[in-house]
């Protein structure tokens, strides 16, 4: 294979910010533009101060340039993050996230926190919610069988990040469980 | 781990010796052994490589001991803290306690590998959640911190490990070095 070693495994944060990125979020452009065609497709057209809805890469690259503001998604504000938190320690399983919230999440307060309401708590909040389901996922590696492992709502990122050593790990215990056509392999 | 034929660490954990009994005379085979006999005689205790002693394990020529690294001994100390066992002590340097372990369990059957299938399973959950978070714990850190003194426990741990946990050490705390390196990057310089 041509790939390096450290690509063979999983895919990489950057490649999956930038698979988050064609996910529609809500702007107030600043300027405006006719509708336009992308090869994802048309989006526009861009009337200030209506809201819109374009992929995120494009309102990244528009707030860099200070011609739009983002309008954060529904989720992510301290009340809906602090219940989520709550849920988060009080119960055993992984409380419903979006799919893709770490990646957006990062994004929107890296490039547009001064779109965003009171982005030091957010970060805090995102951290401590990431802590909380590190925990858990850990605890997921006890009840590690060779067949299957069940963790439900667990993220993108987080499923990426334990998934080279939790695929291995099944491999492993999978070699050691004892089948009876596995006797000598001259066999 | 794997039986793969161009598995590396397959190759390796078939360099293992396993002690064998021969029950037979084999004429100008002495050299099997390493040592300077020319024959080996019936009741001769010879250390064969574990690839060598497959054929001689089937052709009837000889019995094999479980090794040392799976004796009851060791099993006990695993039953009371697998974590303070120290695997790599077991096999050599580079050698997979596991991987000889899944070869030593193929070659029994019935109880004997039922027991031997248990013990290896059983003591790689135990220390797995230690190697994983000793990993994470590294690769959040960077290498600058490593360190600490000689006597530290999870330092001992780490220096135990045998050569399939130290795949995955590597791969639990290359995944938390590249999340975290993401984590702290920012993009508007990238822009």
């Amino acid at each position: 294979m041509s790939l390096p070693t450290s690509l063979r495994k999983s895919v990489t944060p950057p490649e999956l910010e930038f698979i988050a990125s064609q996910q529609l979020v809500e702007i107030v452009p600043l300027i405006s533009m006719e509708r336009t065609a992308f090869i994802s497709g048309a989006y526009g057209p861009l009337r200030p101060p209506q809201k819109t809805k374009i992929p995120l890469w494009m309102a990244v690259n528009l707030k860099l340039k200070k011609k739009c503001h983002i309008v954060a998604p529904p989720w992510l504000n301290v009340d809906y993050l602090q219940e989520r938190l709550a849920k988060e320690t009080a119960e055993k399983e992984f409380s419903e996230l979006p799919f893709r919230f770490a990646e957006i999440s990062k994004v929107l307060l890296d490039v547009a926190s001064d779109d965003l309401e009171n982005p030091d708590k957010l970060r805090s909040l995102l951290k401590d919610l990431r802590e909380a389901r590190q925990a858990k996922s850990r605890e997921g590696l006890n009840h590690l069988d060779a067949s299957e492992l069940s963790l439900p709502n667990l993220c993108q990122m987080e499923i990426n990040e334990i998934r080279p050593f939790f695929i291995q790990s099944m491999a492993i215990l999978g070699q050691f469980v004892r089948q009876a056509d596995n006797q000598m392999q001259d066999e | 781990m794997n039986s793969d034929y161009f598995s590396i660490e397959a190759i390796l954990a078939e360099n293992q010796k396993v002690q064998c009994a021969f029950k037979q005379d084999l004429p100008n085979l002495g050299h099997l052994g390493g040592g300077s006999e020319r024959h080996i005689k019936a009741s001769n205790k010879l250390q064969i490589p574990i690839w060598l002693a497959y054929t001689i394990i089937f052709s009837d020529w000889a019995d094999f001991m479980i090794p040392a690294a799976f004796n009851p001994r060791v099993k006990n100390a695993l039953r009371a803290e697998a974590k303070s066992v120290r695997l790599s002590n077991l096999v050599g340097s580079g050698g997979s306690w596991y991987g000889f372990g899944k070869l030593i369990m193929d070659s029994l059957d019935g109880e004997q590998a039922e027991e031997l299938s248990q013990m290896l399973e059983s003591t790689f959950r135990h220390r797995l959640i230690e190697t994983i978070d000793q990993a994470q714990h590294f690769g959040v850190i960077g290498t600058s911190g490593v360190g600490g003194s000689a006597g530290d426990t999870s330092q001992i741990f780490r220096e135990g490990l045998d050569t399939t946990e130290r795949e995955l050490f590597a791969l639990a705390q290359e995944s938390a070095r590249k999340v975290k390196k993401w984590y702290e990057t920012s993009d508007k310089s990238r822009r």
